[in-house]
């Protein structure tokens, strides 16, 4: 039994992961099985109880991953580099041939706005990003995370699936798939896009790919008529009433029930009746998690969200930025309380034109600025929220993009993609705060020490370490291997935990 | 320090007596002094457990001769040679060995020289020993077992004996009205209709009970093979192994509007039997063994099938790291694709080291990479009428020819030409002096002209002043034409720019910019484009308006050695298409006043030059023809002008053919900028490098095309001639695959075939017959049925019908505690599994049972999204689709299907991700896809339909209720349940009680 759970080690060739093993053998297991279907089950503490071998305690149980679409500059927010601001305006010169996406190696360009020391432990931010500043003390920044990619569709999937090809599931579903669920009426993995769409790849950064669909991001558009899709009869049921509902909730459960008897021993005909059950449950559930009308006045005026929306100019505005950032921010914490395991926040739209996203070629200031202070303001007051809350704790924060940007211009005002280098932070769920660990060169082109760059692997592991959870040891096997969310790589960033 | 010094004292014994004459006993013996090293310090990572590099130093013959590139590792007598001295004793980080751990002391490191020098003797029992990755069931031959004698349908045979052998007793057969629904699921993915169950209930009717017929039950399999349904319901399988897609996946998505011939050339292959190899064959080199045959082309859609990276073709080129990586990626999926779809095996876990498990090496992994190293996923373009498709293959394979052998003509005399040659080719592309000079004012007033900069990546602007908000309809900017610098037409015009609208004069607040729409990629740089205008126009949606128009150049173009924006003209035409630029006034970030022949006010004067006529155009090629042939001896000439008046006839043959047939598939790409594909080069493969952990920065050694060389009834590296063409790498990858002797190939399609039957494979793994996959429950039952679907033709209508005739496959489906306890999941087959239908069999009986089902079959896909966005990125908006849209009622295979933003219905109900190669498909139940069922507008509309077939077939309320229950479960409720349903239909019509049955457990499993 204990080398089919998914946290099997190299298992030999007969073995079937564990939930398969439940999902086919039907009978004889029980509520157990029932639950592994439904994705209910809590796999780690089956695991626990079936093995005797615990990975580790967690220090974490949940996770918040702020996503910005279209490549974030590190140089702009974070990473503060005097070098640059003294070198403004002077050729380029990095030393070595650099290829860039679009050849954007323009003289050296200064951050767009001015930085200035924040908390306790004097974290240089720009003012871009100044609402940050009052959580300064509890982020860890890493400055030397490296990518694989320059381009925005593999790079993109690197950091949310951690494989630079679609077809890979993406971190929540792993998380989903290792952990279970923490409630019985909501999606375990919860995803809020940016209200404009979809960043590259669409669906791709979250779908459950070859792990089973119930581990998927589950979409929530809060705020918008249809949060979720088919939450709610669409609008040609319109024969359909709310008694009726019940009454076929009823004539349904009786009709296979009777079904059931007749073939004993198929635990998915139970499982289903159970997932209608539950269905009811979440129609119940899920607008009351996604009202923020029940928020009090200070909630709302801590996230800035106290005048609700507004008639906003039609060019990209910090307002209206903040606004929907904020509104998704105030959900994510209203669906963590809930029991909702991982939430995804997205900033940034696809690579369009005029951009709707953090794509700067052409202007770091047009377009970094409204999304920055929107985020700013979103993620702190979030953070704040949950500090509060106590649900800081047990909560891992993580914001990441797809790469940075080039210290060089482009165009005068832009700047272009650089995978060589970008920022990352994290807090909560047992980070130790006001740190940094990992520094990028003067320039921020590339990681100072070159030879020990931090990446998406080290960052996933140590997501899954805080939550009890060893990356080498949460696999599911796929056309012949045993894939992880850590691919082959991976090291626990250790320096950043408390 | 005991080993310490004896290691010393023998070293020193060692040295002293290496001239020694005659053997001595070893002075350092393995098993005392070595391996408690290597088990100490390397078998962490180089040990049992795991095998970094695919190296181990527990087993003596992997230690000697392993070591991935660095191999072998250890070089007996030698240790100044071996590597893996030279690991233990670096300090640099990349190469010490241990990395992290304790390094082996100097007394361990002379022990393991002096070891080596000795000649690195390691007794045979001092190994462990591992198991010969060769010794594989699925890579032996083919077994010829005879069938046990105890049934006449061997199916039957081989499973009983192993029943019997387990003391289990096979199920009893289920009744005609589950067996009938079983098989139209299996076969046609469709419910029978009430009329056919009973139909073939009378046919088995036995006194008051039930007996499946054997020429009843043969009846009703041979006319659901006949049927076009088969087809439908069968290439959905194949589908799903090959990850087919109607867009490309990745950022942007585009939409491959032509992949649709190679679905449908699926559906016709398996409706018509086409034999296996043969359809093998055509999907991997149709073109090269079935010349001049529709189906030989449009079946390559099978190598284009999965996912593409647009932007890392179409935006990086091939000579930066990101594009090597997108193109050595897209190789992958084509060699895994045809790997693991036509002979279960998993290649594409040997790109970066040797297989783990399997016995597939790195070089056979880049081999296989190698046979499809010219493609590219591609329009190809052909004929379905045979005879015009030869001419067009003809003419084709002769223009290119033409045009290769013109090159290496003119290559060596261009270079010649110089200069010279230069110039007369920008004048082709743009204009002529005498373009220019023909112009009716003559104009000396070229344009606007920037202040020169040494910085190309400077920022200009030039922007005119509307007077007034315009709503702008389209904005036009002229090039200007030099002679002065001999830059000529285009003089000046920027390689990278932007037009922004704004009411703000400072351009600060209230800007929009137009969609660079001409190009899709507004990201890509310009072309000089000579004389000729560059148009672009405001999105619709957008609505740009404003007083002023600025355009900025991001990426200048060079004048010689420095750069400079220049342009003749800035037209902006309102929507009436009035030019309301034309005499405005101009201002610029900076500017050369140099009357009359640059100033700002050139700008919008209406004075420009005009693009060349055909006429002047013929002539400049005529002059640049001339100038190249006055550099070549007479012998050459005549070469020249011959193949250019052949290259000329080509051409107007070509264009003589009607409009052809277009298929996305596997084809060489001839194109431009980034993507130029292997076209230009006659379809040259490109070189392929056995590539050092998968990087494509450290290329090894170049590989040629090749197979796996764990088979050997052939040689695995092909032996092609070295002129061979592209296609004869493919053809011969097809022959290898498809050859008789090979057993991955037969093994792997009877075992798929049974999987859809089944709901299992006789191995469980259908995609993975390695070491990783799961053992065959009845190997030789599958040897049986592999050797006997070969022979017999690769008929797969005749293998179908020999599994469906089996009472193997006609058990009822119902448990039984006795046999659970022993094979709890039924790898015996004691009994059938029941099915969870799959989200096209659902969304096809949805409308089947409604009334709503349009069988039209073939063609472009129906599309149940609305399109958002198309120029730039669409947004496929499911959302917005009307689900009373009768087109999308038409049968789930023809569905459009986007991989970006999967359709979400389907996929709440486990539909396969086309992203990834799916053999068997996930079952999930969750709360979302119950709302899904109950909430969606599919379901809602397709109630109501279903409620208004149900009054039009039958006259009361009970009535319908009994039709619709029957329609969609395939039998008349009971009593009781009746008055339940009539019940809820009273109080809640027949609409809701449509949508009741649907959603019913009943509806989505097949006993």
């Amino acid at each position: 039994m204990k080398n089919n759970s998914p946290f099997h080690r190299a298992a030999s060739p007969r073995e079937i992961p564990r939930r398969e093993f439940l999902w086919r053998s039907g009978g004889g297991l029980g509520g157990l099985a029932l639950a592994a279907m439904l994705g209910q089950d809590n796999a780690l503490a089956d695991e626990l109880r079936m093995s005797g071998k615990p990975h580790h305690p967690a220090k974490a149980k949940r996770v918040v991953q702020f996503f910005m679409a279209g490549a974030a500059s590190h140089i702009d927010l974070f990473d503060h580099k005097p070098e640059l601001i003294k070198r403004h305006g002077q050729p380029s010169d990095f030393g070595e041939p650099v290829e860039a996406f679009q050849n954007g190696l323009g003289p050296w360009l200064k951050p767009v706005w001015d930085f200035k020391p924040y908390g306790q432990c004097g974290k240089m931010l720009s003012a871009a990003v100044a609402p940050l500043g009052a959580v300064a003390d509890d982020v860890a920044f890493i400055h030397n995370m490296v990518g694989k990619s320059g381009v925005h569709s593999a790079a993109t999937l690197l950091q949310a699936t951690g494989f630079q090809l679609p077809g890979f599931p993406g971190a929540g579903c792993w998380v989903s798939y290792g952990l279970g669920s923490m409630n019985d009426n909501l999606p375990t993995f919860v995803v809020l896009p940016d209200h404009r769409g979809f960043g590259s790849n669409g669906v791709k950064n979250w779908d459950s790919a070859f792990i089973p669909s119930q581990h998927s991001g589950t979409i929530i558009y809060p705020g918008s008529d249809t949060p979720i899709a088919d939450l709610f009869p669409h609008k040609s049921g319109s024969y359909l009433t709310t008694q009726g509902e019940v009454e076929a909730q009823q004539l349904m459960a009786e009709l296979n029930h009777e079904h059931a008897a007749s073939r004993a021993g198929d635990q998915r005909l139970d499982a289903r009746i159970r997932s209608y059950e539950l269905a009811a449950k979440m129609q119940l559930t899920a607008p009351e998690a996604l009202s923020l009308k029940a928020e009090p006045e200070h909630a709302l005026r801590l996230y800035g969200l106290e005048r609700g929306p507004q008639t906003w100019p039609k060019e990209i505005n910090a307002e209206e930025e903040s606004f929907y950032f904020a509104q998704k921010c105030l959900a994510a914490r209203r669906l963590l309380e809930r029991g909702v395991r991982f939430v995804q926040v997205w900033s940034g739209n696809d690579n369009g034109f005029p951009r709707r996203n953090w794509d700067s070629h052409e202007d770091v200031q047009r377009d970094h600025g409204p999304l920055a202070m929107g985020m700013a303001r979103g993620a702190s007051a979030f953070i704040q929220d949950l500090k509060q809350r106590g649900l800081l704790e047990d909560t891992i924060i993580l914001w990441t993009t797809e790469f940075g940007r080039m210290p060089s211009s482009q165009g005068g005002k832009g700047r272009d993609h650089n995978p060589y280098v970008f920022t990352n932070w994290l807090c909560g769920g047992g980070i130790k705060g006001g740190i940094t660990h990992g520094e990028s060169d003067q320039w921020g082109y590339k990681p100072l020490d070159r030879t020990k760059p931090t990446q998406v692997y080290d960052i996933h592991a140590t997501l899954l370490h805080q939550l009890g959870i060893d990356h080498t040891q949460l696999t599911y096997r796929h056309n012949g291997i045993d894939r992880r969310l850590t691919d082959v790589h991976g090291q626990v960033i250790k320096a950043i935990l408390s | 320090m005991r080993l310490r010094l004896r290691s010393l004292r023998r070293m020193a014994l060692a040295a002293s007596l290496a001239l020694a004459s005659h053997p001595l006993p070893a002075a350092v013996t393995f098993e005392h002094d070595i391996r408690p090293i290597f088990e100490a310090k390397c078998a962490k990572c180089h040990g049992a457990d795991k095998q970094k590099s695919g190296y181990r130093l527990d087993v003596k013959s992997i230690a000697l001769t392993g070591g991935d590139e660095h191999a072998p590792n250890i070089v007996p007598g030698k240790s100044a040679e071996s590597p893996l001295i030279k690991f233990v004793t670096s300090q640099e980080d990349d190469v010490k060995m241990p990395p992290k751990d304790e390094r082996l002391s100097p007394a361990e490191i002379g022990a393991l020289k002096a070891w080596i020098d000795e000649g690195a003797v390691w007794p045979e029992t001092s190994s462990v020993s591992v198991r010969d990755p060769l010794d594989w069931w699925s890579l032996t031959p083919l077994s010829n077992p005879a069938p046990p004698l105890n049934a006449p349908n061997p199916i039957d045979a081989f499973i009983g004996a192993k029943l019997a052998e387990k003391g289990l007793k096979p199920s009893a057969p289920a009744d005609p009205r589950t067996l009938i629904r079983r098989l139209y699921f299996d076969l046609i993915g469709l419910p029978p209709t009430p009329e056919d169950v009973l139909a073939f209930e009378n046919e088995c009717r036995k006194g008051s009970s039930f007996l499946i017929r054997d020429a009843a039950l043969e009846t009703l399999v041979d006319r659901l093979l006949a049927s076009p349904r088969y087809g439908e319901r069968w290439a959905r399988h194949w589908l799903d192994l090959v990850h087919y897609g109607d867009t490309h996946g990745y950022d942007k998505d585009k939409q491959r509007p032509n992949a649709w011939p190679y679905r449908d050339y699926v559906i016709r292959a398996l409706n018509d039997n086409k034999p296996y190899a043969r359809f093998v064959q055509e999907q991997i080199a149709g073109d090269a063994l079935f010349p001049n045959t529709a189906d030989g082309i449009e079946a390559l859609g099978f190598i284009a099938a999965g996912p593409w990276d647009y932007i890392g073709h179409a935006e990086v080129s091939e000579t930066k790291t990101d594009g090597k990586i997108a193109r050595h990626l897209d190789r992958d999926d084509m060699a895994a694709n045809t790997m693991g779809t036509f002979c279960s095996i998993t290649v594409h876990c040997a790109q970066c080291h040797n297989h783990k498990f399997d016995p597939i090496s790195q070089e056979d992994y880049y081999s296989l990479q190698a046979v499809f190293a010219a493609l590219d996923r591609t329009d190809r373009k052909y004929y379905r009428d045979p005879d015009i498709n030869a001419r067009f293959q003809d003419l084709q394979l002769r223009q290119r020819d033409a045009e290769v052998a013109i090159a290496a003509i003119d290559d060596p005399l261009k270079v010649k030409a110089g200069e010279k040659y230069l110039t007369l080719s920008r004048s082709i592309d743009g204009a002529s002096k005498a373009a220019a000079n023909n112009q009716p004012n003559a104009s000396p007033d070229y344009g606007y002209h920037s202040a020169i900069t040494m910085q190309q990546d400077a920022s200009k602007w030039v922007q005119v002043d509307l007077g007034r908000r315009v709503e702008i309809g389209t904005v036009t900017l002229l090039p200007c034409f030099d002679d002065f610098n001999k830059i000529g037409a285009g003089f000046g015009f920027p390689l990278r720019f932007k037009i922004e609208a704004s009411d703000d004069p400072e351009f600060k607040t209230g800007v929009t910019q137009f969609w660079r729409r001409h190009d899709e990629t507004f990201m890509a740089d310009f072309k000089n484009p000579g004389l000729k205008p560059f148009s672009t126009s405001g999105a619709k949606d957008d609505g740009i308006a404003g007083r002023y128009v600025r355009v900025t150049a991001t990426r200048l173009a060079e004048r010689k050695g420095d750069f400079i924006l220049a342009l003749a003209e800035l037209q902006v035409f309102d929507l009436a298409g009035k030019n309301v630029a034309l005499g405005m006034p101009v201002s610029a970030l900076d500017s050369i006043e140099a009357p009359p022949r640059w100033r700002k006010t050139n700008l919008t004067d209406g004075l420009a030059p005009a693009a060349p006529s055909a006429d002047e155009k013929s002539e400049l090629i005529n002059q640049r023809d001339a100038l190249l042939l006055s550099l070549a001896d007479e012998n050459v000439k005549s070469k020249r002008t011959a193949l250019l008046s052949e290259a000329e006839s080509i051409g107007v043959e070509l264009k003589k053919l009607p409009k052809p047939n277009i298929v996305y598939a596997g084809g060489i790409h001839t194109g431009s900028g980034s993507f130029v594909g292997t076209g230009a080069k006659g379809g040259k493969p490109r070189p392929i490098f056995l590539l050092s952990r998968g990087q494509v920065t450290q290329p090894l050694k170049e590989v040629g095309p090749g197979a796996l060389s764990a088979l050997s009834f052939e040689p695995a590296r092909f032996t092609l001639p070295p002129d061979h063409s592209e296609a004869q790498r493919r053809a011969t990858l097809a022959n290898w695959i498809t050859a008789e002797q090979n057993p991955l190939a037969w093994r792997s399609i009877v075992n798929r075939v049974w999987q859809y039957h089944f709901g299992r494979g006789l191995v469980e793994s259908s995609n993975d017959f390695g070491h990783n996959g799961a053992m065959p429950s009845h190997p030789e039952l599958l040897d049986w049925m592999a050797r006997d679907f070969r022979d017999g033709g690769g008929s797969l209508k005749r293998l179908h019908k020999l599994i469906l005739m089996s009472t193997t496959y006609r058990q009822a489906s119902a448990s039984n505690p006795a046999a659970e306890k022993m094979d709890a999941n039924n790898a015996l087959l004691w009994r059938q599994n029941r099915r969870k239908l799959d989200a096209e069999a659902v969304r096809d009986s949805v409308l089947a049972v409604s009334g709503k089902l349009d069988l039209t079959m073939g063609g472009a896909g129906w599309q149940d999204f609305v399109i958002e966005h198309p120029e730039h990125s669409p947004h496929y908006q499911y959302d917005l689709a009307n689900p009373e849209d009768s087109k999308t009622w038409r049968r789930s295979i023809y569905r459009f299907i986007v991989r970006s933003q999967t359709q979400p219905w389907m996929t709440s109900l486990d539909c396969a991700d086309p992203s990834i190669r799916v053999d068997k498909r996930n079952e999930s139940l969750s709360a979302l896809q119950a709302l899904a069922l109950l909430n969606n507008g599919f379901i809602l509309t397709q109630s109501r339909h279903f409620a208004e077939r149900v009054q039009s077939e039958a006259s009361d309320l009970s009535k319908q209720i009994i039709r619709a229950h029957t329609l969609a479960l395939g039998h008349e409720p009971s009593d009781v349940d009746l008055k339940k349903l009539l019940a809820f239909a009273k109080s809640n019509g027949l609409p809701s009680l449509c949508r009741v049955l649907l959603n019913l457990n009943e509806f989505t499993f097949a006993d």
